[in-house]
């Protein structure tokens, strides 16, 4: 998933500094009793069908309403879900589930038909589903998704209603997370081709197999809610009797809103982190997204040179950015793989790759980097332009970065802010010098970042080529796919040739600070994909 | 009378014309496609996806289609709500936009006359000077100002309305008078101006020297009198009020179109950007005829067929 910082109009900062002194006076207690949470979101939700979904919004709507084969939830843990169990076989190339007795909520079973024709809907090409890459281990997947094999011969079989066996064309140790996310939802066919291209674009034209079932959605408007789905198969363990859900798009609002009771929960911005560091209500959400600098060895010859990517590293103090300039909770990353994605017997993975010369800062030493791998150019000076969003966090980035890199000798930075999808469009094309990206995991594993820097992978935008590394990864994901620890080390001493060779600067990791209501317990958050799973969540 | 309606009407349509085309052209001239995971997708499917959303003809063919499906009320799927038509999405948004501009004029411009018309009355006493400094202030205050003003002290402090959102009547106060502000002020400056001219004029003196009381002379010479152009402003007020709902609906999570337009721009969701550019000239255009006409009919120096003389 890439990332695109939300937008927010920037018009009320001037008004909300001066306001934000006073606050928590008027807290309602009202419905306390009450098993309702109410939920704010920043966008709409654009569709609710699960092979169409891309963004977080309907990615967390759908987690709460459906249900794949398997769950993820806190710390990452998977638990069955619409299986009751699976086995692996000894290659690790078939995945059998068998199915527990569930129902959708129109009272239809589910079956293990309807995952075959879900997965198959994801897969096709007419559906154009832009996260059926998901499913790219499953036997056949390319050439079904490119339409030159019927979706029929897709790896996925129903042995009978209950039991659904998955054959992959290479083992995925990770496959037990892509199982959980909404391309690889069931789908009640009956339902999807009574509504056609219609389907799942309000609340009416779906059913749902989750522990809720979304009401008042219109396809357009800013509130929804989740109901209870007495259907589901858990429900004496769902809490809740309702989720409000309301969009606003206003920072200022949202507060206001939090502290009169009629949201439950807040994600702060960098002012009001500031105000409520020290709340009880505050959790330090982190997410796995790391931001970072790539630097274009195609354009820039001088960045084929170790010393010179080292040096613009060095010459960056990520600490001071993400602590006193982001300020939003925004943490100094360890390496490009974020802190709090995997770990492995107790250590998380970020500790364990750690290299400290990868993000240390040390400006004297970077100067003298710098000047050294200048000279052996021949040049004397040169200009480099920097290209990063044009949000808020993306302009803080630039400005920071462009005065740290001016300070190193014969060195001028020109800063170019623009929108998303142009930032896009230069990365693909190689239009800068020096580039501010960001990544958000699509699932809890470290190949989620370590694939990207391959030298083949379209997202390498540097171009960074390192053999070892690429074998490693390679490895990886091949021959040492099934043996969980030799895997794990491939990808620990991948990301420390990364780090050691500073094939890209990273920057910042980001954080999403939220303020929840003492009386609301039980939600549970992880850091990819949907976030927030409200099964278990309930009101004190 | 005819004859000049169908003049304008015609230059109406042309106008529009020229604004669907310019707004297509320069949309096209815009980065960015319906595509969120581009580099993820085999060039097979980015082709499908494209074909969906009918960008993989040329450029004049796309225009041609556009401007016909137009006449059909069809205005394309949005690239941000990828099962849902832009015709749906503006039909299903523009009621509470409509709603809260109606409001916001009523609750602005009838007050605002009052208001300017004390002023005048009781001109250079206190009064005057008062109401002198609460126009300035509603002028020189942005509505985004006073929209978290009111939040704050009205919905979160006094707890009289609510904050956000969209649900009744109570949802529509707080909106109402931040978006009222400006034309408020607006109407009632303009106000004391005309009727300090008026008063002074001969006629009010001759009105008070036939004996009639002062409350005849204000209400019968003066203030209608002052009231025929109040009726120009009523068009750029109803800019005013547009512009300043796109700000106010995305403060107060309002579900209009004035939100919508705001992240349809944010997420670069071009078809929905084009067709509330095409929705807001139609209304500005409307108010425009419509006061023109008015003006006409109530000010019978206007002629609207230019060919009295």
């Amino acid at each position: 998933m890439k990332l695109s910082s939300s937008l927010k109009l920037g018009a009320v900062a001037i008004a909300s500094v001066a306001l934000l002194a006073a606050c928590g006076s008027n807290s309602s207690n009202s419905g306390s009793n009450k098993q309702v949470l109410n939920w704010v979101e920043t966008a709409n939700l654009p569709t609710m069908d699960p092979s169409k979904s891309v963004d977080n919004v309907s990615a967390r709507t759908l987690n709460n309403v459906d249900e794949g084969l398997l769950k993820t939830g806190s710390g990452n843990k998977v638990r069955p879900a619409m299986a009751k169990s699976y086995s692996i076989s000894k290659d690790g190339l078939t995945w059998t589930f068998n199915l527990r007795k569930s129902k959708w909520s129109n009272g239809d079973p589910v079956t293990a038909q309807d995952f075959v024709y879900g997965w198959q809907r994801t897969a096709k090409p007419s559906t154009a589903s832009q996260y059926a890459y998901l499913l790219d281990h499953v036997q056949n997947f390319d050439a079904v998704n490119k339409g030159k094999m019927a979706p029929s011969k897709l790896g996925i079989k129903a042995e009978g209603d209950d039991k659904v066996v998955v054959t992959l064309s290479k083992p995925q140790s990770y496959f037990k997370y892509i199982v959980g996310m909404s391309a690889a939802y069931p789908q009640n066919k009956k339902v999807v081709e009574k509504y056609g291209n219609k389907f799942a674009a309000n609340a009416q034209s779906a059913v749902y197999n989750g522990p809720f079932k979304l009401t008042g959605w219109t396809g357009t408007n800013n509130k929804w809610t989740l109901v209870k789905n007495n259907q589901y198969w858990d429900k004496k363990n769902v809490k809740l009797s309702k989720i409000n859900f309301q969009v606003i798009n206003d920072q200022q609002t949202w507060l206001s809103q939090y502290q009169s009771g009629k949201a439950d929960e807040i994600i702060l911005d960098g002012t009001q982190f500031k105000n409520f560091k020290n709340s009880k209500e505050l959790n330090k959400r982190e997410l796995a997204s790391t931001f970072y600098l790539d630097l274009n060895q195609q354009k820039q010859a001088i960045f084929k040179n170790q010393k010179a990517r080292r040096a613009i590293s060095m010459a960056i103090n990520k600490e001071d950015f993400s602590k006193n300039v982001l300020a939003d909770g925004a943490t100094a990353p360890k390496g490009l793989v974020s802190t709090g994605l995997a770990s492995r017997d107790g250590k998380d993975f970020a500790d364990q790759a750690y290299v400290k010369a990868g993000t240390e800062y040390n400006l004297a030493q970077a100067k003298k980097l710098w000047s050294q791998a200048l000279k052996a150019t021949g040049k004397s000076s040169m200009t480099l332009n920097l290209v990063t969003d044009d949000t808020p966090a993306g302009k803080k980035a630039s400005d920071y970065v462009q005065n740290a890199l001016s300070k190193l000798p014969g060195l001028k930075i020109e800063a170019n802010n623009v929108p998303f999808n142009v930032r896009l469009t230069r990365s693909t094309k190689g239009q800068f010098d020096v580039l501010v990206d960001g990544w958000i995991a699509d699932y809890p594993d470290p190949i989620s970042f370590s694939s990207l820097l391959t030298s083949t992978n379209s997202y390498n935008y540097g171009h960074w080529k390192n053999s070892q590394y690429d074998t490693l990864v390679k490895n990886a994901e091949g021959k040492d796919a099934n043996d969980t620890g030799k895997r794990w080390n491939d990808l620990v001493d991948a990301e420390k040739i990364l780090m050691q060779d500073q094939g890209i600067v990273p920057l910042y990791q980001k954080a999403q600070p939220q303020l929840l209501k003492s009386k609301v317990k039980g939600v549970e958050y992880f850091t990819t994909g949907a976030q927030f799973d409200f099964s278990h969540a309930y009101i004190k | 009378m005819a004859k000049y309606l169908g003049k304008r009407i015609f230059y109406l349509l042309l106008t529009l014309f020229i604004v669907i085309t310019i707004t297509f052209f320069l949309m096209k001239l815009l980065p960015g496609t319906p595509l969120t995971n581009e580099q993820k997708l085999s060039p097979e499917q980015r082709e499908l996806i494209l074909k969906q959303y009918g960008l993989t003809k040329p450029v004049w063919q796309q225009y041609l289609i556009y401007v016909a499906g137009i006449f059909h009320g069809n205005f394309g799927t949005s690239f941000q709500f990828s099962d849902q038509a832009v015709s749906y999405l503006i039909s299903s948004r523009i009621g509470p936009s409509l709603l809260l501009g109606l409001q916001a004029m009523i609750v602005g411009v009838i007050p605002g006359i009052l208001f300017g018309a004390l002023g005048a009355i009781k001109k250079n006493t206190w009064v005057d000077t008062g109401t002198t400094i609460v126009s300035i202030l509603g002028i020189s205050i942005p509505s985004f100002v006073l929209a978290v003003l009111l939040q704050y002290y009205v919905g979160l402090k006094l707890g009289w309305f609510p904050i956000a959102d969209w649900g009744g009547f109570a949802y529509t106060v707080l909106p109402t008078l931040a978006l009222a502000a400006s034309p408020f002020a607006d109407t009632a400056r303009f106000i004391r101006t005309e009727m300090v001219d008026v008063l002074n004029s001969d006629y009010i003196e001759l009105a008070t020297a036939k004996g009639l009381s002062r409350m005849q002379v204000i209400f019968h010479h003066a203030l209608r009198n002052s009231l025929i152009p109040v009726v120009t402003i009523i068009g750029p007020l109803a800019v005013n009020i547009m512009t300043g709902s796109m700000v106010i609906e995305n403060i107060f999570s309002v579900p209009g179109i004035g939100e919508q337009f705001v992240k349809s721009i944010l997420t670069n969701d071009y078809p929905t950007i084009m067709a509330v550019t095409i929705v807001y000239s139609v209304m500005l255009m409307v108010v425009l005829l419509i006061t023109d006409i008015i003006y006409g009919v109530i000010d019978p120096r206007i002629r609207l067929t230019g060919k009295s003389n």
